[in-house]
């Protein structure tokens, strides 16, 4: 059990490792939405013991590990937050530059940034 | 009570003046009230933990073991307040440059509220949660001033240091699972019966996280695109308080949680600190506008932190101490003297130059004093050549730029033209704002004139460290 999860784990972070790479704002911060989730996953994983739930459990019966289930809620709620975050960020960026791709960005500022030099050298 | 009273202050600080229109100035000069009296709390904290050893509590007045644990150590007060400090100067600097944005104020104190609380905790998810308080804060620090730079450099920030922070979480999902703790003194008691293979890939991914953070040479690239972006203020609050995290979580989880597997590790830190410092230094050598200089030189300064936690045992932990907190001190005064002119700012950058360079009689002098110390107690010649020319190094890329801006025209000029608070009154900035820098220069200067204290409690910092069970 434990292996399927670290697999999930895994290829959850891979994904999102992979979508890291791409130019795209959005791609990027879907990226960072799955590595969190990979995050969340081994979270939960990480749990010491399996077995019924710890509020419903009865005397003598083996109870899942409590701990973990709390750490991931707040993860989760962190991870929330964060992508929340991004978006508007990305959006921000759209309503600025027109466009979410991380290399029409970089071609517009380097010629934004010549634009000053040669303003600069006019002076 | 006393621990919790920096946190406590700060939080509701923050919450109470997210509520207000923060560009008024009367709500500016609020959240430096908030921020000044959290500072105070922080030092009479200081005081007593440095005095009479460290005090512990119990969040919520749980049994031991159940509640997460705020713990005070050396160390621990010893960066909440270097960093509370940093941040005090940055958000006064800017509410006298005037906040141009609404919240600007109640995201420092937010990010003072994460900082103190990551400093003080002694629970390793807590640190997560905290850690990613203060991120988060300044992520949207890094942003300020909404130009399209700043936007797409925050949005790189907050995507890279993100995936440090996730690491951080996997790691923590890690420390969990095999040893069953959160507690850093448990999780270090039992972290050495447990299977070598295991730790090893969670210091790696420990290392990783705060190397990110830190700005280390592999880790660093995204640090030059955000400083140089980012207004003067936000870049003294990045590098004069965020970054402490970096130094502060390789002390921490490495020398005070994980020590065998950091030794195992000390001659990967030597090189990549080596790395970090000749690049650092060579690029800032080839800039010639102050961020990029300063934005580089941050890169280098992190690498002399890195070595002298390579070195390890008490002298090198203490000097990675005194070196980490020098450095922040300078890093703060330089960066909001950048974009001011006038009387006393050059004399100000001039002593901030001098402290990065380790010249007497500053700070930075006994940071690198600490490290050659460090060095020649290891009997290594290359440590100690290397300090020596990565501060000839800084020396001269702090003096080319101290030159270009200060000495020459080109320099006041740009200067008065970029930066708009100089442009107020033909090239000199207000007296406000100089009057700042210039105290901090004194600070430097008194600390590089009485170093006592500094020593005294970095080696107090260094014995907190050992003093957790290996």
């Amino acid at each position: 059990m434990t292996l399927l999860f670290a697999l999930a784990v895994g290829v959850i972070f891979g994904s999102g490792a992979y979508l890291l790479l791409k130019p795209d704002l959005f791609r990027i911060t879907l990226g960072i939405v799955l590595i969190a989730n990979a995050a969340n996953l081994a979270l939960v994983t990480s749990g010491r013991e399996r077995g019924a739930s710890p509020i419903s459990a009865t005397a003598g019966e083996a109870v899942s590990d409590p701990v973990v289930q709390a750490l991931a809620i707040t993860a989760i709620v962190i991870g929330f937050a964060v992508t929340a975050l991004l978006l508007s960020l990305a959006y921000r960026i759209y309503v600025s530059a027109r466009t979410v791709d991380l290399d029409e960005l970089s071609s517009a500022e380097a010629l934004r940034a010549e634009e000053e030099d040669s303003r600069e050298l006019s002076v | 009570m006393t621990i919790v009273l920096p946190l406590a202050i700060s939080w509701v600080g923050a919450v109470a003046l997210a509520l207000v229109d923060g560009r008024r100035p009367a709500a500016g000069w609020a959240a430096v009230a908030v921020l000044a009296a959290s500072f105070v709390a922080t030092a009479v904290l200081a005081g007593l933990v440095l005095a009479d050893g460290p005090r512990q509590m119990v969040a919520g007045g749980w049994a031991p073991g159940v509640g997460i644990v705020l713990r005070a150590d050396a160390l621990g007060v010893l960066f909440a307040l270097v960093s509370s400090g940093a941040l005090l100067v940055a958000l006064v600097h800017q509410v006298l440059d005037g906040v141009a944005s609404r919240a600007f104020g109640a995201l420092v104190l937010f990010l003072a509220t994460g900082l103190n609380g990551l400093f003080i905790t002694g629970d390793v998810f807590n640190f997560y949660v905290f850690f990613e308080l203060s991120m988060l804060a300044s992520y949207i620090l890094s942003c300020y001033g909404d130009k399209a730079r700043q936007l797409s450099a925050g949005f790189i920030f907050a995507v890279v240091n993100l995936l440090g922070s996730f690491l951080f979480l996997l790691a923590v999902a890690a420390i969990y699972h095999v040893t069953g703790t959160l507690e850093m003194e448990a999780v270090a008691q039992r972290i050495a019966e447990v299977e070598a293979n295991a730790v090893i890939l969670v210091a790696i991914a420990f290392f990783v996280a705060f190397g990110i953070k830190l700005g280390l040479f592999p880790f660093h690239f995204w640090l030059p695109t955000v400083y140089v972006s980012s207004t003067p203020a936000v870049a003294a609050i990045l590098s004069g308080a965020v970054a402490n995290i970096g130094s502060y979580g390789l002390l921490r989880f490495g020398a005070g949680i994980l020590p065998v597997e950091l030794e195992l590790g000390a001659t990967v830190l030597l090189v990549l600190g080596t790395a970090s410092i000749v690049y650092g230094a060579v690029q800032a050598l080839s800039r010639r506008t102050a961020p990029e200089v300063l934005a580089y030189s941050a890169i280098g300064q992190a690498g002399y932190v890195l070595i002298a936690i390579g070195i390890g045992g008490p002298v090198g932990y203490g000097a990675a101490v005194v070196y980490a907190i020098a450095n922040a001190i300078s890093k703060t005064l330089l960066f909001v003297s950048t974009e001011i002119r006038g009387p006393l700012v050059a004399a100000a950058f001039a002593i901030g130059a001098f402290s990065v360079a380790g010249l007497p009689p500053t700070a930075g002098f006994f940071g690198k004093l600490e490290l050659f110390r460090a060095g020649v107690d290891e009997q290594s010649v290359a440590l100690v050549a290397l300090v020596f020319v990565g501060g000839a190094l800084s020396f001269v890329y702090m003096l080319q730029l101290y030159q270009h801006d200060f000495w020459t025209g080109e320099g006041r000029h740009a200067a008065s033209a970029g930066g708009r608070q100089a442009a107020s009154a033909g090239g000199e900035s207000r007296l406000a704002l100089r009057l700042v820098s210039f105290f901090v220069a004194c600070l430097v200067v008194a600390l590089g004139l009485w170093p006592q204290p500094l020593l005294a409690a970095g080696q107090e910092a260094a014995r907190a460290l050992g003093a957790m069970p290996a």
